[in-house]
């Protein structure tokens, strides 16, 4: 038989209807050995208060839905176990990110960093139907193929010290989204990105902390991608003073 | 909970309620992880200032050997000793954090070039960190020439 | 001023980048000797005497490396000490510390450059 054990969920409560500013409420359960934070949660929200309103959605760790700070840390709810934490657990909305409603955050900023680094396959010239699917080797895969396991689940906007700091930065994941396209050998937009990324939304703001690296679920190392982009991006810059590209001065 | 600059992750347009603005959990600046990240900010002031103080060993060389005596003098006190040994530490720190994270900041190919495996990377670092101190060591050191 | 620092992004990085990397690289040999076992009295008597020092410090390799021990560090100091005031203080007034932190770096550099030269 499983044993339950009550713990005790601080959890941000903000309606802005009723609150003029986030406040916590704590709600005692019992819970089971195996559970995960979200299965607390959603105890609370079917048998305690329905008003709770948080995200979720797979329940394992693909969809990127459940990511909040509990205990300070950004976690993603459904993967974050139970027996790691002691008898209270705070559960907080993601760091960094404006406030709906109670766990859920306004993720808007992040869907425009994201479009921003232009996360497709930009070819010079459509290709024709006749040529046949791109051919593409093992190796030229493993040049980027990390960077694509991204389930955009913002832990890492949530760590990340400078984007705590700096509006305008893109950020871990559209940084390492635009990378990826960058390194993928079926793509020819490498030049566009890189003057993106020399843009306000500078690679260079970040300050390798590697607070993205250490939070990410899906082992992507935002933080590689971002430092290789940088290199990407001087290089680029360096030859650009060299070879003006058509249509600049 | 303090708060992240107030446009952090800001949409780009209204939302249509009202939001609380974004939010930095109690220990974001003191966890343990995050400290060890902002001393490696920190070591900055450090690396300034010896390469001010060597500055200052050049301009004593091209002065001749009485400024050259008078430096020699002023790095024995205990300040200048207490400040170069901090600058070791923090050069030891900086290095090790450094050459962890240096390896997979290279891409996978720069044009016809790929890096060598992300291991060998860091081990050619540290190896490359011994030889240049031993050859300072032994030219510095009095040993040769 | 945010612009321009916008544009010089890459090449401030490159500089500490380098700074970084070959700065240390090149410090620990440095600090051991001269400023640390030479003070103390460890090292032979004339290992660091003024005739062997200039000697050392104007071969052709050796103001290299003088010059990379004056202006690397400068820079990689710069940068981070821009990094930690945006950490600690906040983005809105980052633009003219790093503006004096950079111009302390390129000071220093075309000075240590002058130094080396006119060695």
């Amino acid at each position: 038989m499983d044993d339950l054990q009550n713990k005790t969920f601080v959890v941000t409560r903000f309606d802005p209807d009723r609150d003029a500013a986030p406040r916590t409420q704590s709600y005692e359960i019992p819970c089971r050995s195996d559970w995960k934070v979200l299965d607390a949660l959603n105890h609370i929200k079917d048998e305690i208060d329905a008003t709770l309103s948080h995200r979720w959605s797979c329940r394992m760790a693909v969809c990127g839905s459940c990511g909040m700070n509990v205990n300070g840390e950004p976690k993603l709810t459904c993967k974050a176990a139970l027996a790691g934490y002691g008898d209270v657990v705070e559960v907080a909305p993601l760091a960094n990110f404006p406030i709906v409603r109670d766990l859920v955050v306004d993720m808007e900023g992040f869907m425009e960093k994201f479009q921003a680094v232009k996360p497709w396959i930009i070819e010079a010239k459509a290709r024709a139907v006749e040529e046949g699917p791109h051919r593409q080797s093992p190796e030229q895969l493993e040049a980027f193929r990390q960077f694509s396991m991204c389930i955009n689940c913002m832990l890492c906007y949530a760590a990340c010290p400078v984007v705590a700091r700096e509006p305008h930065f893109l950020g871990p994941a559209a940084i390492a989204l635009g990378h990826r396209y960058n390194m993928d050998s079926r793509d020819e937009g490498a030049r566009e990105r890189n003057a993106i990324f020399r843009g306000e939304g500078t690679v260079f703001s970040c300050s390798y902390a590697n607070e993205c690296t250490e939070v990410c679920p899906k082992n992507v190392d935002p933080a590689a991608a971002v430092n290789q982009a940088k290199l990407n991006a001087v290089i680029d810059w360096a030859t650009s003073l060299v070879l003006p590209r058509r249509g600049e001065e | 909970m303090g708060l992240s600059h107030p446009d952090a992750m800001r949409p780009p347009r209204p939302a249509p309620t009202r939001a609380a603005p974004p939010t930095l959990p109690d220990g974001f600046w003191t966890r343990p992880r995050m400290r060890r990240y902002l001393l490696f900010d920190a070591t900055g002031i450090v690396y300034l200032l010896v390469g001010l103080v060597t500055l200052r060993v050049a301009w004593a060389l091209a002065a001749g050997p009485e400024a050259w005596q008078g430096l020699q003098a002023s790095f024995r006190h205990p300040l200048y000793l207490a400040f170069h040994a901090l600058t070791l530490a923090s050069v030891l720190f900086v290095g090790v954090r450094f050459f962890g994270l240096f390896p997979k900041a290279q891409p996978a190919r720069l044009g016809p070039l790929k890096p060598p495996p992300e291991p060998a990377i860091q081990a050619m670092l540290y190896v490359a960190w011994g030889v240049v101190t031993v050859a300072l060591l032994v030219v510095l050191g009095g040993v040769w020439p | 001023m945010k612009h321009l620092l916008l544009r010089l992004e890459p090449i401030i990085w490159l500089l500490f980048g380098a700074g970084i990397l070959v700065g240390t690289l090149l410090l620990p040999g440095y600090l051991l000797t001269v400023t640390l076992a030479g003070p103390l009295g460890i090292l032979p008597a004339d290992a660091l005497s003024y005739d062997r020092a200039y000697a050392i410090a104007a071969s052709p390799l050796g103001r290299l490396v003088l010059l990379g021990l004056i202006a690397l560090p400068l820079w990689k100091g710069a940068h981070h000490l821009r990094s930690l005031w945006i950490d600690l203080v906040g983005a809105s007034s980052e633009a003219a510390v790093a503006t004096l932190l950079y111009l302390v770096a390129l000071v220093g550099s075309v000075l240590g450059l002058l130094a080396v030269v006119g060695l």
